[in-house]
């Protein structure tokens, strides 16, 4: 039974006219100060973080795992990159490949644990993340750390092109390089039989041990990047900062899942649905509501795209 | 009939078709209390339908059913069995392995206990009363893991005639299904399994004890019913029978089989395999010729399916040695990537798990063994060489990118068989490579078998069809609790002398 191509370009472009929707709606209602340039300008720039996160989190997804440590990565590294910056004076040069270097080796433990002892990944990265969390507090002395060099903020936020931070960019390239991972390596491939068929890849020569194992360490290493973006971002670090940003990668993974390239995490469509939530967020709290918005927006996606993605493969009964 | 008395449990004219075949043809099965009713047949003859039908998982065109005397209506409802009386203990015994054995006990008896609270003091006590009048040796106590093979699978008919008898009346005293309760246990626990069916038919309860084995039926059994092509051949009085008139039923006449085997020079092997030792294997030791299709085939727990997942790296060997074109492979060390570095191709028999990922499309089935580590895939390049490999293996599908799961299984295969082939192995592994499989599609994938044989490619094929191996297998070896115990060469391949050896073999161990 196929579906007919409109139906198709519909669904995987569903998302895109639902956002677009959003805009008109929430544009009508308030033009001058929702649809104003700045306010979407502001959006991307900030939000690139949120953007990275779900980037790293489809990795691991694909795999058919889950990394929830990877938000506290985020922070751990924001802390870090806070304290070596701007305590420590360690010049930036030597800053960035340090704090990358802890987001691949903490991936490189969720790996182990997960492959090494078989533990569910969802309860690995649970645990690890919320030891990250306390490592952060210890280090940080549970303190917002500011004062970061002002060259980070400027190639973070301050830079523009085309009017907005460059920062958006980073997260054009990241999702672009991912993009070409999955759909022209063998290594995404591999990730995708490993996630979706993974003895079919296993009898067929795929190592999945060592696959699963890089896609812990590229999310980790994501981690980091959206760490230091954080910390260039609001110019400092504070304990908090990943907390907040777990779920709504989550519902932006799952909601990427059912656009673009339906039925499988793919870059664009989380790319879409990060932009697609937060814009949502912004005019809502730009026609007035408070920030319970957030959470009522957040976990209502979450859940609506697991069941949307699941009507239209037919109900059946799945892991990831 | 040969006793005398009211039947317990009466199947007249069951039929049931799928998609036109006749699965059982107006089966009538009649069991009397207090009889050990053995039910034989080759593999497709009908028994597990009739099981099924039995138990409601099939709903039957047409037939009728009585127990005790009383009519019931067919299908079955799902799980109402016990409530007639009726109780299965299936081969995979539906214990919890993590759970312990008064848990397992009384796991669904909903009838009995109080859903909102369980005495357990009370449940251990009955549990304990339970095992010494069946004088089994078990601890409600103990998980059913730390428990030996036969005395789980003890714990599991205990389990279904303490549920019979739960609902047995003042005249009726219940039936149980045994369904190949025996393949997996060692010969000396195979008494104590007949100890307890003794036990249980002193008390009355019919049991209807499904084998392959003619050895145990005859030795265990009152009467035996025997099906094939889903009639019933005979009902036989097994005092008065011999194991000749019963193979003789199973296997019937021999049919004429397209047999499409060509004569082999003798040739040096391509394939030599020494010392193979598996999870059933024992030091096994066999050889391939090029261009030969060697068949393997057992009864239900022989281990000939077992060669393929060792030869083929998906299961490690505990010893063995494989020597493939004059290069040595430790079996115990080989990864499913080194056997396709060799040139070795498995096609496993669980498609839906093993063969094929049915989320993804077909060019991504096809190719992902073409793929290497490449970082710069040409997807126009995929999909043409998925349209003709489409092709060349007469697949029927829409197009490269719909996914695998809209395909019929004969397709899948073919494309299974099409990701395989088109690398040119030198060894190829099939296990149970036809089922579920329709007539046309078997054919064109015994053509292809035969194009790697012409290549000079080997073909190792295990399966429990005997027809399957008349057609194509050069020479066919039957295994036997992990030992080769017969080896048919030539016009010796026949689905009769097959199925001869098959059956006769399991002489020489009741006589152990």
């Amino acid at each position: 039974m196929r579906q007919s191509k409109v139906t198709y370009q519909l669904e995987r472009f569903g998302l895109v006219f639902v956002w677009l929707a959003f805009i008109a709606l929430f544009g009508f209602m308030r033009p001058d100060t929702f649809l104003t340039w700045s306010n979407f300008s502001t959006i991307f720039g900030s939000e690139a973080v949120l953007v990275i996160v779900t980037l790293g989190l489809i990795i691991p997804l694909t795999a058919g795992d889950f990394d929830l440590s990877i938000a506290q990565v985020l922070t751990l590294v924001s802390m870090s990159t806070a304290i070596l910056d701007a305590r420590l004076d360690v010049p930036l040069i030597i800053v960035l490949p340090v704090v990358l270097a802890i987001g691949a080796l903490i991936g490189l433990i969720n790996g182990f644990i997960t492959l090494y002892f078989r533990v569910n990944s969802l309860i690995v990265t649970l645990g690890v993340g919320t030891f990250l969390h306390g490592v952060t507090l210890w280090i940080g002395n549970s303190q917002t750390i500011s004062g970061v060099s002002p060259a980070l903020m400027e190639w973070v936020i301050i830079q523009r092109l085309w009017g907005i931070p460059i920062a958006f960019y980073y997260a054009m390239l990241l999702a672009a390089m991912i993009w070409y991972m999955l759909s022209y390596t063998a290594f995404g491939q591999h990730l995708l039989f490993t996630g979706r068929g993974r003895e079919v890849g296993r009898l067929t020569g795929v190592a999945v041990g060592r696959v699963r194992l890089l896609a812990f360490v590229l999310s980790g290493m994501m981690g980091a990047v959206a760490g230091v973006l954080y910390t260039g971002t609001t110019g400092s670090a504070n304990p908090s900062s990943g907390t907040f940003l777990l779920l709504p990668a989550f519902a932006a993974a799952f909601l990427g899942a059912t656009c673009i390239r339906p039925g499988r995490f793919n870059p664009w469509g989380s790319v879409i649905a990060v932009y697609f939530l937060v814009t949502g967020i912004n005019g809502l709290s730009v026609l007035g509501f408070r920030t319970f918005v957030q959470d009522l927006f957040y976990g209502g996606a979450l859940v609506l795209a697991v069941m949307v993605s699941q009507i239209v493969s037919g109900r059946k009964e799945r892991g990831l | 009939m040969t006793k005398g008395g009211a039947p317990g449990l009466v199947l007249r004219g069951v039929t049931k078709t799928f998609g036109g075949v006749h699965a059982l043809d107006s089966v009538d099965l009649c069991v009397m209390p207090g009889e050990v009713h053995g039910l034989l047949g080759a593999n497709g003859s009908g028994k597990s339908t009739l099981i099924k039908v039995l138990s409601g998982f099939h709903a039957p065109d047409s037939g009728s059913l009585q127990i005790d005397g009383r009519s019931i209506a067919l299908p079955m409802p799902l799980g109402r069995s016990e409530a007639y009386g009726l109780a299965f203990v299936h081969q995979n015994l539906g214990l919890l392995p993590e759970a312990t054995v008064l848990e397992n006990l009384i796991a669904g008896d909903h009838e009995r206990l109080n859903p909102w609270r369980i005495n357990w003091r009370a449940e251990s006590d009955r549990a304990r009363r339970l095992f010494a009048e069946y004088q089994l040796d078990l601890s409600p106590d103990q998980t059913v893991e730390e428990l030996l093979p036969v005395e789980r699978a003890l714990l599991a008919i205990v389990r279904a005639a303490d549920r019979v008898r739960e609902h047995r009346n003042q005249s009726a005293s219940g039936i149980l299904v045994l369904d190949e309760p025996t393949p997996f246990l060692p010969q000396q626990d195979v008494r104590r399994l007949f100890g307890i069916m003794g036990r249980l038919k002193k008390m009355g309860v019919s049991i209807i004890f499904v084998s392959h084995d003619i050895d145990e039926v005859l030795e265990v059994t009152d009467r035996s019913t025997v099906l094939r092509d889903g009639k019933v051949i005979g009902s036989y009085d097994t005092a008065v029978t011999d194991r000749d008139t019963l193979v003789r039923a199973i296997v019937g006449r021999a049919v004429s089989v397209d047999r499409r085997v060509s004569a082999l020079p003798i040739a040096k092997p391509v394939v030599e395999i020494s010392g193979l030792t598996g999870s059933i294997l024992k030091n096994v030791a066999l050889s391939v010729q090029p261009g030969e299709v060697l068949g393997l085939t057992g009864l239900i727990g022989a281990g000939h399916d077992e060669v393929t997942t060792l030869l083929s790296g998906a299961c490690p060997a505990k010893s063995g040695m494989l020597t493939l074109a004059e290069r040595k492979l430790d079996l115990t060390q080989l990864r499913p990537a080194d056997a396709i570095a060799a040139r070795i191709a498995f096609i496993p028999a669980d498609r839906q798990r093993l063969g094929i990922a049915p989320d993804l499309t077909l060019t991504e089935n096809a190719m992902l063994p073409r793929l290497g580590s490449s970082v710069m895939l040409n997807h126009a390049k995929l999909r043409r060489l998925t349209m003709d490999l489409l092709r060349r293996f007469a697949v029927k599908a829409d197009n490269p990118g719909q996914p695998a799961s809209e395909l019929s299984g004969g397709n899948q295969q073919k494309v299974v068989l099409g990701k395989w082939l088109q690398l040119r192995p030198q060894l190829v592994l099939l296990d149970e490579p036809t089922q579920g499989i329709d007539v046309g599609a078997r054919q064109e994938i015994y053509d292809r078998l035969a194009e790697v044989c012409e290549e000079g490619g080997a073909v190792i094929c295990a399966t429990s069809e005997f027809e399957q191996l008349e057609a194509i297998a050069h020479r066919v070896l039957v295994f036997d609790r992990g030992v080769i115990k017969a080896e048919l060469k030539g016009s010796d391949v026949t689905k009769a002398l097959i199925a001869k050896a098959c059956y006769e073999g399991t002489q020489i161990h009741a006589a152990e």
